[in-house]
């Protein structure tokens, strides 16, 4: 300890010559201005256009003040959205934590030649979500789709995968499981392979079941990283509206219609950019909220996790 | 072979099977004829060359994906580059200058990877039409620069935290500036988080559409991910040979990308990348 007290002892009188203050905005400077200009300047823009009417169409909006967040208070459309990516991030993370970490527990059996299959599982979500989105279409289509064959194969009826209100959210999210289960997976692994595993044995050694090991004993160590991946997929489910873009479109009956993609399409589809603004701020304070008191819990630090 | 084991075998081969199967359907799909895809279900494996290069020269020439691919090359590898230029020296300072308030700064970066897109897509597009940049790969480069700078910081500050201080104060002690032993020191050992630092960041742009869908009118300048949103979009029926076809190419480049970034994958996740 002495030691590095010592050794921090010159850097500090040479630090003072070298004006330690203009050198960090030397290094952090550009980088600053860069967000201040692209990310901070265009959110406060976009909180000034949720304050307008301006469309794609008048070019020039008027300020209406909270307009827009009244109109979306009453606008039936987006209660049915926040309800529809309320059940979509609750199922969806729910889902891709517990087959996660199941498959974490499993790829730690360390079977022969389960390298190759890590390695594909890698890839659905390095895919473009529009992709995935349209590859699924493909595979559930009820004419020729090879899921259905397969499940009519077996002397099942294959249901309405994209056809009907309710069954179109439940494949939206079992789609969006396959996508990102591996995420969870990989972060819920690299920890389970970081951890030490004389406490596992000595669990063992006092006699308990696999069962109780896991939960007393596993399970709590895997937690900051469970919570971790549980975060960014929440955040990202309810914000990404691609993969619904090229799954469902919002639909059948806006059965599928999410937040994000409600504010996608009154930005772009209708061009209603005021109202679009509302929506996306709307979202914004949920994320803000619903982390802030997430990361009360945990705390993000870069290789936490591992 | 124990039973146990052997059922731990199948559900390998069952989860591989999960994994690859929608892409190797994707890719048997490319090959038929329009009439085809309806007629045999399932589909036989009995490929006409002929058939293959007609979609894909259909795809890649007439719909004009590979022109697409290049586009999206340019954007990403400019951005990517500019975001690393610009990140790297951000993140030394983050790990090494402690001053008051470069904590919450730096959680305030990685802050801005949470912003659903529409937030910052549309100011984006009327800045960048303001400065009458739309139609252009810098109407593009300049807002994806913004995307993948919070996500390039974040892994690197984790990377140099990694480096004991003692090399930086080492050099110092030697005579060389901060700046210098950054540089001249630091940068040579953190090379492979640079490396992983930039492919996070261009896959995050890579995929990116919504902010290509407002500032690109022009079908010459159409990114990869824009053009095959724009191809398959759910809204119409479409041709699914092409559509299949359109889905083969957008994944082989990032097939080929996946093979570099398998040993950096766990690093990039875990400091909180991807999309």
């Amino acid at each position: 300890m002495s030691a590095v007290s010592a050794a921090r002892q010159p850097v500090a009188v040479i630090e003072g010559r070298d004006r330690p203050a203009l050198t960090a905005w030397l290094l952090l400077g550009p980088c600053v201005l860069y967000l201040v200009a692209f990310s901070i300047y265009p959110l406060f823009y976009s909180l000034r256009l949720s304050f307008t009417d301006l469309t794609a169409a008048t070019g020039t909006g008027n300020f209406v003040g909270l307009a827009n967040y009244y109109t979306l208070l009453t606008d039936p459309l987006f209660w049915n959205a926040a309800m529809n990516s309320a059940i979509m991030v609750t199922a969806a993370v729910a889902l891709q934590v517990v087959l996660g970490v199941a498959l974490a527990l499993f790829f730690d059996l360390d079977l022969k030649g389960a390298w190759i299959v890590r390695g594909i599982l890698l890839l659905p979500m390095l895919i473009t979500p529009i992709v995935v989105g349209v590859m699924w279409r493909a595979l559930l289509n009820p004419d020729w789709g090879m899921v259905d064959w397969t499940i009519s194969a077996i002397g099942l009826t294959p249901p309405d995968w994209l056809g009907s209100v309710g069954m179109a959210m439940v494949t939206l999210i079992l789609v969006d499981t396959w996508q990102w289960t591996p995420f969870v997976f990989i972060i819920v692994f690299a920890r389970l392979q970081g951890l030490p595993r004389e406490i596992f044995e000595a669990a063992e050694v006092d006699g308990a079941g696999p069962i109780v090991k896991f939960r007393r004993v596993v399970l709590p160590m895997l937690m900051p990283a469970i919570v971790f991946a549980a975060v960014f997929r929440a955040v990202d489910a309810f914000r990404s509206f691609d993969l619904i873009y090229g799954l469902s479109y919002g639909g059948p009956a806006r059965g599928t219609t999410t937040l994000a993609f409600f504010s996608f399409q009154n930005g772009f589809q209708f061009q209603n950019y005021g109202y679009a603004a509302a929506v996306a701020y709307s979202m914004l304070i949920i994320i803000a909220v619903g982390t802030t008191i997430l990361l009360r819990y945990v705390q993000l630090r870069p290789g936490q996790a591992r | 072979m124990k039973p146990a084991r052997v059922i731990a075998y199948l559900g390998l081969i069952a989860l591989g099977i999960i994994g690859a199967a929608p892409f190797l359907y994707l890719a048997i799909l490319s090959t038929k004829k329009r009439i085809e895809i309806v007629a045999q279900v399932p589909p036989t494996l009995n490929f006409s060359w002929a058939q293959i290069t007609k979609n894909y020269s259909e795809v890649l020439f007439s719909q004009g994906m590979l022109s697409f691919t290049l586009n999206s090359i340019i954007v990403v590898g400019l951005s990517t580059l500019i975001a690393l230029v610009i990140g790297t020296p951000a993140a030394y300072a983050f790990s090494r200058l402690k001053f008051a308030g470069s904590d919450r700064m730096a959680s305030t970066i990685l802050s801005m990877r949470f912003m659903p897109p529409i937030a910052v897509a549309i100011p984006l597009f009327l800045t960048v039409k303001a400065i009458g940049l739309t139609n252009s790969y810098a109407g593009l480069i300049l807002p994806y620069v913004s995307f993948s700078l919070p996500l390039v910081v974040w892994i690197l500050i984790g990377f140099f935290d990694e480096v004991p201080q003692e090399i930086d104060e080492a050099a110092m002690i030697d005579g060389a500036t901060r700046i210098q032993t950054l540089w001249r020191v630091i940068l040579p050992i953190v090379r492979p988080g640079m490396v992983t630092a930039a492919l996070f960041g261009a896959l995050f742009t890579w995929n990116e559409f919504l902010v290509a869908l407002y500032v690109i009118d022009s079908r010459a300048l159409q990114t990869i991910s824009l053009g095959a949103a724009t191809l398959v979009s759910a809204q119409r029926p479409i041709d699914w040979n092409i559509a299949a076809t359109v889905g083969v190419v957008t994944v082989v480049p990032i097939l080929i990308f996946s093979l570099f970034i398998q040993r950096y994958i766990v690093r990039g996740l875990t400091a909180g990348a991807v999309k």
